[in-house]
Parts: structure tokens; C-alpha cells; sequence
């Protein structure tokens, strides 16, 4: 089953001198369980088209089905809270709430999604587990690497079981190290709780690890390979 | 949750936070002992006015006010009192016999109130054998002594044992005159004892007056806390021709002023406030801003406009709102301890006599202002909460998270 539905996305910026255009007619579908990368030069439109995918910004021109609904009439209440039901966010930096525990950061959308305390806070730890920083759960974001810090991320994603994670070069502010580190992990996790991940990245040890790799030149989709 | 995160973002800056906090607990502070001062100076001006004066309340004749004419005496004026002393929440009731004429030194003459009082009573109700500066209350002297005020001893360029005589109309249209010799000097702060009355006991008067054992004023001092209205119904009920006043009819001006300083306390209000809402605006504004990409991460993984809103206001709630018991606790406890010692006021209060007042000030503050003040400081953060926390749900979160 199609995940994410895209349908000839065009995006035009005009609040620039001349105007941009980012995305020239994409038009892809992401299945359930799929390990996929966006990859490209900078300035091909990963990002764009992330943020369109995951319903942060809205196309020009094109439509966008997740799980089958249209998001592209919503408003911004409306997207916001399709997101919190639906979607998973890793973003580059500035993930974590710093006041909060690294398990508290784990627990938040849960919270808004109003789940009962106990489950949360189970799930919470099963998850910091899963990505090896049990340890850490009552610590601040601000007392974990960078690498650290995005497993906590990821956790925070994941735990509230969305349709798909999108993640938008997670790995861009970590070593090589922490890089595969984390890969592994979201591989894991994959497997383990058919998790969907579409990340963004021009890393190429990272797009090792991706099975299926869509390549984005000038806006427009130049390969697709699924391996 | 949205609480907690609120409550920690505004210990995030903390020396900013300190600075806005310790201005609301200054602004607190000022805001209740600048009133307590007021007050306290309206209190005393009051009680002193009240309490030697004009007491909670007088009854007259109908017709006596009009030009206090002898012959309009309150009937049975001395069984209405003894029996309005009885009741309960009266601490006190005098009678007075009144009457206007002249009073004359071998130099000079004036006009005078001639007050003819009871001397128990009347001590138990203005504490007139208190302000005797001068001589005795009525002792020492057996024939016709009389008590005048210090500015009128001045005037007429009398002294202690000076004899003095005053000239009326006597309750058949004669005039009259009797010679007084002066037994004591009262020294007050209210014009009207220090220069306008003489006093001398009832009985020298209605003999003079020779209309028998009258009187023209009861004047009736409640109990602290007591509730005037109740006992003037009382005396209306039971006796139903006479005049009864309160206080606030007899001297409007101090119910003017007693509205005013109701007034003033807003004003005040108003000022401090209104630089508080600027401070907290301004450091809010700068959390806000400071913290554009973390809110921007908030609302693109799920958090809604609502709930941004409200953390926000949370907070600004919290950082409004933390020093107000502390300011109120300073407030309150300057207040209490110059309630005790007084504010002595003895350097400035050459000036400040002349008007009635006190040279000691009691600050002093209803527990409802405590109240008032500090929902005033709720209102002011939660004011204070809108603009940045608008301008938190305005933001779009690819472009928060863009400025990298
Ligand atoms: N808000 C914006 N206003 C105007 N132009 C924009 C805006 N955001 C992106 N662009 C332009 O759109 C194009 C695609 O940008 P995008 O950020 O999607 O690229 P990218 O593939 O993510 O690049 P990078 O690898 O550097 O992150 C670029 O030419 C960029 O300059
Ligand atoms: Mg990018």
C-alpha cells in the first residue's frame, strides 16, 4: 500500500528577485516499509520536496495523498494535526525541547496524541533501548552528542507509530561514526517495527545503506532505483 | 506538560527573568505602600476629624441648621441620649447646648460657638479633656469656667485665668452676656476647635439661655467596625422628628475625598502597571524570537496553534505573576511595620496641621486592595501575553526551521 502519493509537484518560489523554481514536475509513490533516500546536488529541491511531502509547505502546483488522504487543500491547523497523527519528523538540528528529558523529549507527541501515561513512558523506554541511550533517559538533550541527540530524535519520531518518518539529512552535523551508528539504527528499526523512512541526504555512505535511492537534479526525478 | 515546559522556559534566561521578576516585586512594593501611605493619611485625617470633631453621628432639630436659633432644641433631648448610650455598637453619646454669639477680651471680639457640653460624655466621645494643652478640663475654677481653642486665645491676646465675655441671644430674644474665666487651652488640628468653639459646661449655658434643661446636638460615636446606618435607622424608628446625620452628610468633603483616594489607587495602579506590561512584553518578545527554530520544530511535528498559544501565555503568566507574592509580602509587611511605629512626619508637618492632619502617619491598607492588586498584576501578565504569544503562532515553521 502507497504511503505517500505525489502527483507532478511543481514548486516556484517568487519572493525571490527572479523566480525559483525548486521542483519541475515530481511525481513518485513511497510504499509501506520502504528504506528510501532522496539524494542530489545541493540545491536540486531534497528539501523542498521533503517539506512538501510531509505537508510543511504547500505546492505550486500537484497534489499530495498520505494514506490516502489529499493534504493539499488543508489548512495550517488542520496540516498541523495531520502531521502530529501521521507523520515523523528528523530534522537536521534543533530536534529536542532542552528543558524537557531526553525520555520526555521522546514521550511529546505522544503527549499531544494524549496517550495514557503508562504506555507512554513504557514505549518512551523501549525506544531510548532500542537505540542504546536507556542511560541517558533522564538526562537533558544539551548533556548528549550530536549523534546522541538524533537517536533521541529518531525515538521521538518513531514512538508514536506514523505512517512515515521523514528526515531531512539527519546526518549532515555528525561524524562518520555517529553517522553509521545512526543508520544502523533506523535500518533496525525498519525491520523491526516496518517502519517507513524517506530521508534526504548527499552522504554517500548513507546511500549505501538505502535500498531504494531517488536522484533529483534541477527539480525534476533523473533515476529511481530500488535495490 | 505545557505547564512544565512553560514553567522551566523562564528560568532559561535567568538573570533576563530576575530583572523582570524583581521589577514586579518593586513595582508591587511601591504600588502598596505608596496607597498604604494615602490612606493612611486619609484614615488619620478622618479619624481625627471624626473622632474629636463632628463624631459618626449628630441629631439635631430640624430647624436648628437653618440659623441656630436657641429655641430650637431637641425635645427630651437628654432621655434620647441616655437611652441611645444603651444600645448596642454606640460607644458613646453626649448632648450639647449650642448657641452663636460674642466673645470679647478687654482687647479685642470675635464670633464663637458657644458649646455648652456634658463633661463626661463629651470626653468619652470627642476626648476633649485630651486636647487641654493648656490648664485643667474644667477644674480648678468654680464659677463660669470655659475652654477655647489655642489660635483663639491668640486672636483675642488672652491667657490661662483671662476673663472673657460672651454675648447672645437668650431663648426669649434678650441679650444677654456672661462673664467666663478661662480654665484651659485645647490645641488641635481642626480649625473649627482651635478657632471658632469656646466650651463651658451645660448647665452655666442653659441657665443663661433660660429655657430650661435644653439641648441642641446629640452627637453619637459607634463602636470601631460598626455599621452607622443600623443605628441611625434605629433612632429614626424610635424617635421620629429629629434631623440624624452621618458623618458623610455632615462633612461631604470627606466622602469626596474617600472616593478620590479610591481613585488615586487606580491611577496608581494604572502607572506601575503599565511600565510592567512594557518589561514583560519586551523580554517575552525576546524568548520568543530567541526561540523562533524550536517553535517552528514544535509546530511542524504536531504541536497546534492552540496549544503554542497557550504554552506561551503560560509562560508569560508564570514570569508576570512569580513576583507578585513577594512583592506583596513586602508590601504588606512595610506596611504592617509602620502601622506600628507610625511615619514621623514632625519635620514636614508644620504645614500639613493647618489642614488636619497628624504629625505620626499610620500607613494602612483594606485587605481588599491586597486583592484588587493582585489581580491587577494577573490581568497586567496575561495583557502583557498577548502580542508575543501572537507572534509565536504566526511564524511557519519551514521558515523557522530554515534559519539555520
Ligand atoms: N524559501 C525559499 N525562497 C526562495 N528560494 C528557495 C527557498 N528555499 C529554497 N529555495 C531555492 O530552491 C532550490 C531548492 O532548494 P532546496 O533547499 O530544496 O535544495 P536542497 O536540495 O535541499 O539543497 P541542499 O542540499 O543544499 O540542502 C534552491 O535553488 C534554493 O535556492
Ligand atoms: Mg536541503
Amino acid at each position: 500500500m502507497s504511503v505517500i502519493k505525489a502527483n507532478n509537484i511543481h514548486k516556484t518560489y517568487t519572493e525571490t528577485a527572479v523566480p525559483v523554481h525548486a521542483l519541475n514536475g515530481v511525481t513518485l509513490s513511497v510504499e509501506e516499509g520502504e528504506f528510501t533516500a532522496i539524494v542530489g546536488p545541493s540545491g536540486c529541491g531534497k528539501t523542498t520536496l521533503l517539506n512538501i511531502l510531509g505537508g510543511l509547505d504547500t505546492p505550486t502546483e500537484g497534489t499530495v495523498e498520505v494514506a490516502n488522504t489529499d493534504i493539499t487543500g488543508m489548512n495550517d491547523n488542520q496540516l498541523i494535526n495531520f502531521r502530529l497523527q501521521n507523520i515523523g519528523f528528523v530534522f537536521q538540528a534543533y530536534n529536542l525541547i532542552p528543558v524537557l528529558t531526553n525520555k520526555e523529549n521522546v514521550e511529546f507527541i505522544m503527549l499531544l496524541q494524549k496517550w495514557p501515561r503508562q504506555e507512554r513512558e513504557q514505549r518512551a523506554m523501549e525506544l531510548l533501548a532500542q537505540m542504546g541511550i536507556a542511560d541517558k533517559a533522564n538526562q537533558r538533550p544539551s548533556e548528549l552528542s550530536g549523534g546522541q541527540q538524533q537517536r533521541v530524535a529518531v525515538a521521538r519520531a518513531l514512538a508514536s507509530k506514523p505512517k512515515f518518518i521523514l528526515a531531512d539529512e539527519p546526518t549532515a552535523n555528525l561524524d562518520s561514526k555517529s553517522t553509521a551508528n545512526l543508520l544502523d539504527m533506523m535500518a533496525q528499526l525498519n525491520k523491526e517495527e516496518q517502519a517507513t523512512f524517506v530521508f534526504s541526504t548527499h552522504d554517500q555512505r548513507v546511500i549505501d545503506k538505502a535500498r531504494r535511492v531517488i536522484t533529483l537534479e534541477d527539480g525534476k526525478i533523473v533515476a529511481d532505483i530500488t535495490r | 506538560m505545557l505547564v512544565k515546559i512553560a514553567w522551566k522556559n523562564v528560568w532559561r534566561s535567568r538573570s533576563r527573568s530576575l530583572v523582570v521578576i524583581g521589577s514586579i516585586i518593586v513595582g508591587v512594593w511601591a504600588l502598596l505602600f505608596g496607597s498604604g501611605f494615602m490612606n493612611g493619611f486619609l484614615v488619620s485625617y478622618m479619624a481625627n476629624i471624626i473622632n474629636h470633631d463632628i463624631s459618626n453621628i449628630q441629631i439635631h432639630n430640624p430647624k436648628f441648621k437653618q440659623d441656630f436659633d436657641v429655641r430650637y432644641f431637641i425635645a427630651n433631648g437628654k432621655a434620647k441620649a441616655a437611652a441611645v448610650r444603651q444600645w448596642p455598637g454606640v460607644r458613646g453619646a453626649t448632648t450639647r447646648t449650642i448657641v452663636s454669639g460674642m466673645i470679647s477680651s478687654p482687647k479685642k471680639a470675635a464670633g464663637v460657638q458657644i458649646r455648652g457640653v456634658d463633661l463626661k460624655n463629651e470626653a468619652l466621645v470627642t476626648r476633649l479633656d485630651s486636647m487641654v494643652a493648656e490648664g485643667t478640663y474644667f477644674t480648678g475654677i468654680k464659677r463660669n469656667p470655659i475652654i477655647i481653642g489655642s489660635r483663639m486665645a491668640e486672636n483675642l491676646g488672652v491667657k490661662l485665668r483671662s476673663k472673657v465675655v460672651l454675648t447672645f441671644n437668650d431663648g426669649h430674644g434678650n441679650i444677654t452676656a456672661g462673664a467666663f474665666r478661662i480654665v484651659g487651652i485645647v490645641e488641635s488640628s481642626s480649625v473649627a476647635i482651635s478657632e471658632t468653639y469656646a466650651f463651658v459646661r451645660q448647665q452655666d449655658l442653659t441657665k443663661l439661655v433660660a429655657l430650661g434643661d435644653i439641648v441642641h446636638e446629640i452627637a453619637i460615636l459607634t463602636q470601631p467596625q460598626t455599621d452607622e446606618a443600623a443605628i441611625i435607622t434605629r433612632y429614626r424608628q424610635t424617635y421620629n422628628h429629629d434631623l440624624v446625620e452621618s458623618w458623610r452628610e455632615l462633612a461631604p468633603e470627606l466622602a469626596v475625598m474617600n472616593e478620590m483616594y479610591g481613585n488615586m489607587l487606580y491611577v496608581l495602579m494604572g502607572i506601575i502597571l503599565t511600565a510592567l506590561v512594557f518589561g514583560i512584553v519586551n523580554t517575552m518578545l525576546m524568548a520568543v524570537l530567541e526561540r523562533f527554530r524550536e517553535l517552528g520544530m514544535l509546530m511542524a511535528v504536531g504541536m497546534n496553534k492552540a496549544r503554542v498559544y497557550l504554552m506561551i501565555m503560560i509562560e508569560t503568566v508564570f514570569l508576570g505573576v512569580a513576583g507578585a507574592p513577594i512583592g506583596l509580602l513586602a508590601g504588606w509587611l512595610t506596611i504592617y511595620y509602620f502601622r506600628m511605629h507610625g511615619v514621623d512626619l514632625s519635620n514636614y508637618s508644620e504645614g500639613l496641621e493647618a489642614f488636619g492632619y497628624s504629625a505620626l502617619l499610620y500607613p494602612y491598607l483594606d485587605n481588599q486592595v491586597y486583592f484588587i492588586v493582585t489581580l491587577g498584576v494577573v490581568v497586567t501578565a496575561l495583557v502583557s501575553a498577548l502580542y508575543p504569544a501572537w507572534k509565536a503562532i504566526k511564524l511557519k515553521p519551514v521558515e523557522a526551521l530554515h534559519k539555520l
